[in-house]
């Protein structure tokens, strides 16, 4: 009974609560409208800051979960690079010096003597830090005549008040393009002026000393002392002993300057001195003295340097040396009879070049070579030669390189050495190879 | 005559004016720590931990190639005369402050004296090869060197740059310490400031020219689809230009990035896919906007949010 009465009872009270509450809020309403509202408003509000808040939180887990994701990966890297690090540490091959290997090669047809596959040389540099004081660079060269060290000298790295010293074999500093490797000019040959007055690359057994002056711009001076200089000089034999006047010495003065931040001019002045060449024969020697100087401009447009620029290059050189000559005396019983005798004879000979080279864009460039070679045992002979090239550098490690030359003699010459000459070189690096500063 | 002459007065008054001029000259350059930094963000940053302790000299103005800073022989007395050398490491500047180092004449500065302060120690690096080949192109086997641009990872560039003064100046540590400190709190306010500021960067597909780019890709939800190059420092061929083309109106990336490159190949490729380009210098310090680190990245992530806006 209580139970249907109790029941009756709470449905009456629930529907008299909800019609009670409903009249309430309905006062409410039509009393206090514009609390209403404002409740409407902040709950608008908070809806909205409520959504922005979501879709900060979105972000940050977006931005946790990316950071989370690149910490991962970078560790992952990083996991590799050091396995990588120590699996080279450990190896016993890890102090080993680098190495490289150049390739240089080039198909030729030389005036009407016909045409050749010229491997000119396969060379092999090697470079490593000997110690804490010093470091040691080779360069073998395999050519079509065998294999020869072309350098391999010691060099210090740490001697005071701004010298350092080099021994071995090497390229003296003497000039500019004499002390290069024939596959690192711009052009397909050594200027037959430096192979004739120079004697080719100034291959040098010896020892040098650089010295860099405190100055604000760039002035460097070398001084040198080797058995000869040139390695196509056989005038002097570089394996017999001598006396100090037997020697060759060296003296270069080279400096540099900016003109603007793209603009720029450098200078050296060079001087090789043989107190006594040994002439062939029985006749006496005399000293030798061979000048040079050289002066390169450069544009280089800083902001487009790897595909915009202007080298200007030339050098002079000046040769005084004594040859043997044959003249013709009477003889000392019988002045009617005339016979030979050698003699030495001193020849003053001058001679140089001059090349531009235009960069075109990162990958070509093209340029110009005019030669000027005397005879330096005759300098009365001389050969003139014109030389455009074009090169193209499939990239930094590969080259190829168009050279058309055309040689005018004044004296008859072989036929190979005259008239128009054609060139096609290939130019191939693999490894680690450079030849540093002095062949920038 | 002629030592009558040496023996003067006046010679005597000029030597010794000149050797005083000359000490005068060492004084002032000992009174401060000579720094030479390869790239002017690093000279700024160094600038920032050294304060007037250090006189900092960039060789590099920030328009260069990243790899094509000529080796200038002026180079050489600012490398001699240096007390430390700040430098990106990486192989970044392998092709030319090796070369510069074997004529500088400074054992201080020389790979493994604590005068060589490679910022790249401890950086976490991106895209280290798995491959060390020429073929790859001319790649950085130790990783992508182009690191600063990412500001989170300037902070450890400060930090080693301040570390790297402290091993070669110790009794000035204290106060490399107190600028690291300060330096880095601002930079942490910047970073707040750009990330929000590159909030529309995030998931923006673009080109590059070099993969200079993938630090700041990264920090700011960029995605790279391609590059101009072939391979890294390979220039592309006529080929992989049509690939690109096919490649940019497929996924419609928003931005092609360049820098120091020559424009001639951006800009065609913008007139064949309507692609917006920007041209953005990864060394920073070439102009007024960008001679400061903070300036720079501020300049560089103001631009791309502008481009792609």
């Amino acid at each position: 009974m209580l139970f249907f009465l109790g029941g009756g009872f709470m449905d009456l009270c629930q529907t008299r609560l909800q019609t009670t509450s409903a009249v309430f809020v309905l006062c409410l309403v039509i009393l206090f409208p514009r609390v209403g509202l404002s409740q409407e408003d902040a709950t608008q509000a908070l809806r909205k800051q409520l959504g922005e808040i979501q879709n900060q939180l979105k972000s940050a887990l977006d931005r946790i979960d990316q950071l989370e994701k690149e910490k991962s990966s970078s560790s992952a890297r990083l996991g590799q690079v050091e396995k990588s690090v120590q699996a080279v540490q450990s190896a016993p091959s890890a102090l080993n010096p680098s190495m490289g290997l150049v390739l240089d090669a080039n198909v030729q047809k030389r005036g009407t003597a016909g045409g050749l596959f010229d491997f000119r040389s396969a060379e092999i540099g090697i470079a490593a830090s000997i110690d804490p004081f010093a470091r040691l660079y080779s360069f073998i060269n395999g050519t079509k005549n065998g294999v020869e060290v072309d350098e391999a000298a010691a060099i210090t790295t740490s001697l005071p008040y701004n010298l350092t010293v080099k021994g071995g074999r090497f390229l003296a500093d003497f000039g500019r393009f004499p002390k290069y490797h024939e596959h690192e000019l711009p052009f397909v040959n050594e200027p037959l002026s430096i192979d004739r007055m120079v004697g080719g690359e100034t291959q040098a057994d010896g020892a040098e000393l650089y010295y860099l002056f405190p100055t604000p711009f760039f002035l460097r001076a070398t001084f040198g002392a080797m058995n000869k200089i040139g390695e196509g000089n056989d005038r002097i034999d570089n394996t017999v002993l001598r006396s100090g006047s037997q020697f060759t010495y060296l003296g270069r003065l080279n400096t540099y300057f900016d003109l603007t931040d793209n603009h720029s001019i450098e200078l050296g002045t060079s001087l090789a001195y043989t107190p006594s060449v040994r002439l062939a024969g029985n006749v006496s020697g005399g000293s030798r003295m061979l000048n040079g100087v050289d002066l390169t401009y450069r544009y280089q447009p800083l902001g487009s340097l790897v595909y915009q620029g202007l080298t200007w290059g030339s050098e002079f050189y000046a040769n005084s040396e004594r040859f043997p000559f044959d003249i013709e005396v009477p003889n000392e019983d019988d002045p009617s009879i005339l016979e030979t005798r050698t003699v030495g004879k001193r020849q003053q000979s001058y001679g140089g070049y001059s090349y531009v080279d235009f960069k075109l864009n990162k990958n070509w460039s093209t340029g110009f070579l005019l030669d000027y070679a005397p005879v330096i045992d005759n300098p009365s002979q001389r050969t003139l030669s014109y030389s455009p090239y074009v090169t193209w550098n499939i990239s930094e490690f590969n080259r190829l390189r168009f050279q058309y030359s055309y040689l005018s003699n004044n004296f008859k010459a072989d036929k190979a050495d005259k008239g128009n000459q054609f060139f096609l070189q290939w130019t191939t690096v693999i490894g680690a190879h450079t030849h540093g500063f002095l062949t920038r | 005559m002629k030592m009558k002459l040496l023996r003067s007065k006046n010679w005597k008054v000029f030597f010794i004016s000149l050797a005083f001029v000359w000490l005068q000259t060492g004084l002032v350059f000992a009174q401060q720590i000579r720094v030479v930094a390869t790239w002017p963000a690093l000279a700024d940053i160094t600038r920032q931990i050294g304060k007037e302790l250090v006189n900092v000299d960039s060789l590099a103005t920030g328009v260069e190639d990243p790899h094509g800073v000529p080796m200038k022989p002026s180079f050489v007395p600012r490398l001699n005369r240096a007390d430390v050398l700040v430098l990106i490491g990486l192989e970044d500047e392998h092709s030319w402050l090796p070369a510069l180092l074997d004529v500088a004449n400074n054992p201080k500065i020389l790979l493994g004296r604590p005068g060589y302060i490679d910022c790249s120690v401890g950086v976490p690096v991106l895209e280290a090869p798995t491959l060390v080949d020429r073929s790859e192109g001319d790649l950085h086997p130790r990783g992508n060197p182009h690191y600063l641009l990412d500001p989170v990872r300037a902070k450890v560039v400060a930090q080693n740059i301040a570390t790297g003064l402290s091993r070669n100046f110790p009794q000035n540590q204290a106060t490399f310490e107190k600028n690291l400190k300060a330096y880095t709190a601002e930079l942490d306010s910047w970073i707040g400031r750009w990330e929000k500021m590159a909030t529309p960067l995030r998931g923006v597909k673009f080109v590059e020219y070099h993969p200079e780019w993938i630090y700041l890709a990264d920090r700011f939800g960029m995605k790279r689809v391609g590059s101009v190059e072939l391979k890294p420092g390979i220039e592309p061929t006529p080929n992989h230009i049509v690939g690109l083309v096919q490649q940019i109106k497929e996924e419609k990336p928003q931005l092609l990035i360049y820098g120091a490159q020559n424009p001639r190949l951006p800009q065609q490729i913008a007139s064949e896919t309507g692609i917006k380009v920007v041209r953005l210098y990864s060394g920073g310090g070439n102009q007024p906007e960008t001679d400061t680190y903070i300036k720079w990245i501020d300049y560089t992530v103001r631009t791309l949010v502008q481009s792609v806006s």
